[in-house]
This record gives structure tokens, C-alpha cells and sequence, in this order.
């Protein structure tokens, strides 16, 4: 009961400071950025010019499913960005500007508290990411050739765990640290740490959270999903469930001491 | 041809820039209802309306102030 309550509230929030209008739509734009450019690169190169005539530029076909992992490519680069300073500010902030100690006056559970702000970022952030898929899609499907709607619907169930893990670091070092830019900082040198550890040690780390996208190429090309992929998958739910009931814990003990 | 060119060409583009539009729109309704922002208030009416793309993102992100 009082978690649905804080949820509300949280979505509620959200709506004010606009992030339902807005993290979609840039959600969507990052998505189709690619797909869209590289359709007209033929048109684009011809337009700069200093190309010397009867050049025949042959250019790669692309399949549907390369440019869903075009889309994808973009969402590990500018939409973990975009998500990393969306939330940010979502529990530091609070506790900055002293909104969370009046919130926390009233007999409301550290863990309500955490797990209704991580849901909400949740609903946002797999949300957004079924809009801009479903634009990708529309991209796809209109200037490349056929990909189905399970097909979709996989990528973005399994590549969604993968935004699911950014947001659960992003709300651990919430707790962590009061200052949002050191937060976002840290996110993503941690995120940066995590894919240069997963290429070492390549050979072992088969389903480390960052090797999703890859088996998502896969799971496109053979049409079945792989096993390496539901590893991939259970591995990133665990950590982002370790690293929310650490948050828990390490915010339980940060107000307490305060 | 060249017409038929031109008709796909704009279904292609065109919401690119409906998106633009409206974060642009929403993003001038924000600024004009905040009463204060991070930073002067007359920078982020610039950097909404002048930066392609990234500028009402970047006042989304950066310019609202807490509260």
C-alpha cells in the first residue's frame, strides 16, 4: 500500500519535470538516427561532392537485422548517457535540497522508498525503449525489408535488462554520494569498466551483462534464442537486484548515521 | 520519378523534425513557466532555441532547477 503510494508519487513526479515527454522522444531520435543516415549516405556523399564522375560507390546492403543493431549501437553509447543524467538526480538531489528528509520524517521503509524510485525509472526507461524500437521498426521495415514483431518485442524485452542494470547502478550510487554530477560520473566509468573487463577476459565472461547486445545479433540471425543470451539475461537481473539491496542497505545506514 | 523521390524523401524526414518540434515547444513551455533556472534564465532561452536537437535536452537535463 504505501509503496504504490510512493510509486504514484514518483510518477507523478516524473510527469511534472516533463521526463515522460521528453526521454522518449530523444529515445526515439537516437533510434532512428542511424537507420535514416545510412539509407541517404548515397545521396549525403554525392551532395558534399569530390567524388570524380562514373565513381560507382557501392555501398553494403543491410539487413534488417544490422540495423536494429545500428539502433542498438546508439542506445549503448548516447542512450546510456541520456539515462546515466536522467536519473542522476532522482535520490541525491533529493537529499541535496532536503525534499527526501521530509519525505523520510514520515515512518516510510528505506526499501519502499528505493524500490518505488527504481520502478519508476524502470517504467520510464523500458518504456521509452519500446517507443524508440517501435520507430526503429517503422524505419526498418519501410526503408530495409521485413522484421517481425516477436522479433522486436525480444530485442526490447532483452536489451531493456541492460538499461534495467544502468538504472540500478545509477540509484546505487545515488544513495552513495549527494552531489548528481559525481553520481553520473561514476555510473559510467563503471559501465566503461564493465565492457573493457568483458573484452579481456572474453573467453570466460560469456554472459556478462555486456555482451547482451552481441547475443541479441545472434538470437536476429538464427531466429532462435541462444543460450548464451538467457545467461546473459539471468546474470544482469541478479547483479541489478544485488545492487538494489545494497543501495537499500548502504541508504538505511547513511540516514541512519546522519 | 524525381517527384515520387521527393514524397518518400519528406515521409522519411518529417517526424525527425516533428520530434525536434515538439521538444523544442515543450521545452520554451518549461523554461516560460520556471521561475528560476540553473544558471541565468535568457541563456537557456538561446540554447533551446538555437541548439539543433541538443538544446532542449541539454535544458531538461541541466537547466531545471530543483523545485
Amino acid at each position: 500500500m504505501q509503496w504504490s503510494t510512493l510509486f504514484k508519487k514518483e510518477m507523478l513526479e516524473n510527469w511534472h519535470n516533463k521526463k515522460w515527454i521528453w526521454v522518449p522522444l530523444v529515445i526515439i531520435l537516437i533510434a532512428i538516427l542511424d537507420p535514416i543516415s545510412n539509407y541517404y549516405l548515397p545521396q549525403i556523399i554525392e551532395s558534399v561532392g569530390g567524388v570524380p564522375d562514373g565513381t560507382v560507390i557501392e555501398l553494403p546492403e543491410f539487413t534488417p537485422a544490422e540495423v536494429v543493431m545500428m539502433s542498438l549501437g546508439q542506445f549503448s553509447s548516447l542512450g546510456v548517457l541520456i539515462i546515466v543524467l536522467m536519473s542522476m538526480g532522482t535520490i541525491a538531489g533529493e537529499r541535496k535540497s532536503g525534499v527526501s528528509e521530509l519525505i523520510l520524517v514520515k515512518p516510510v521503509s528505506f526499501k519502499n522508498y528505493i524500490t518505488a524510485k527504481w520502478a519508476a525509472l524502470l517504467v520510464i526507461v523500458w518504456g521509452s525503449l519500446f517507443i524508440g524500437m517501435l520507430a526503429s521498426w517503422y524505419y526498418t521495415n519501410l526503408l530495409y525489408g521485413e522484421l517481425s514483431l516477436t522479433a522486436l518485442l525480444q530485442i526490447v524485452f532483452f536489451y531493456g535488462l541492460w538499461f534495467m542494470l544502468v538504472i540500478s547502478l545509477s540509484i546505487f550510487y545515488n544513495t552513495l554520494f549527494k552531489t548528481p554530477g559525481l553520481v553520473a560520473f561514476l555510473t559510467i566509468i563503471t559501465i566503461m569498466l564493465m565492457s573493457v573487463i568483458t573484452q579481456v577476459f572474453a573467453h570466460v565472461l560469456e554472459w556478462s551483462p555486456n555482451n547482451l547486445s552481441s547475443h541479441i545479433f545472434e538470437m536476429l540471425m538464427t531466429d532462435s534464442i541462444p543460450s548464451d543470451l538467457i545467461g546473459s539475461a539471468i546474470v544482469t537481473i541478479a547483479i541489478s537486484i544485488i545492487l538494489v539491496a545494497a543501495s537499500i542497505l548502504t541508504f538505511k545506514n547513511k540516514e541512519l548515521a546522519e | 520519378m524525381q517527384e515520387f523521390f521527393d514524397a518518400i524523401n519528406w515521409a522519411v524526414i518529417a517526424p525527425v523534425l516533428v520530434i525536434q518540434g515538439i521538444l523544442i515547444i515543450i521545452a520554451m513551455i518549461d523554461w516560460a513557466k520556471a521561475d528560476n533556472t540553473n544558471g541565468p534564465k535568457w541563456m537557456w532561452f538561446f540554447i533551446i532555441i538555437f541548439v539543433n536537437i541538443f538544446g532542449p535536452i541539454l535544458y531538461f537535463i541541466f537547466g531545471r532547477s530543483q523545485r
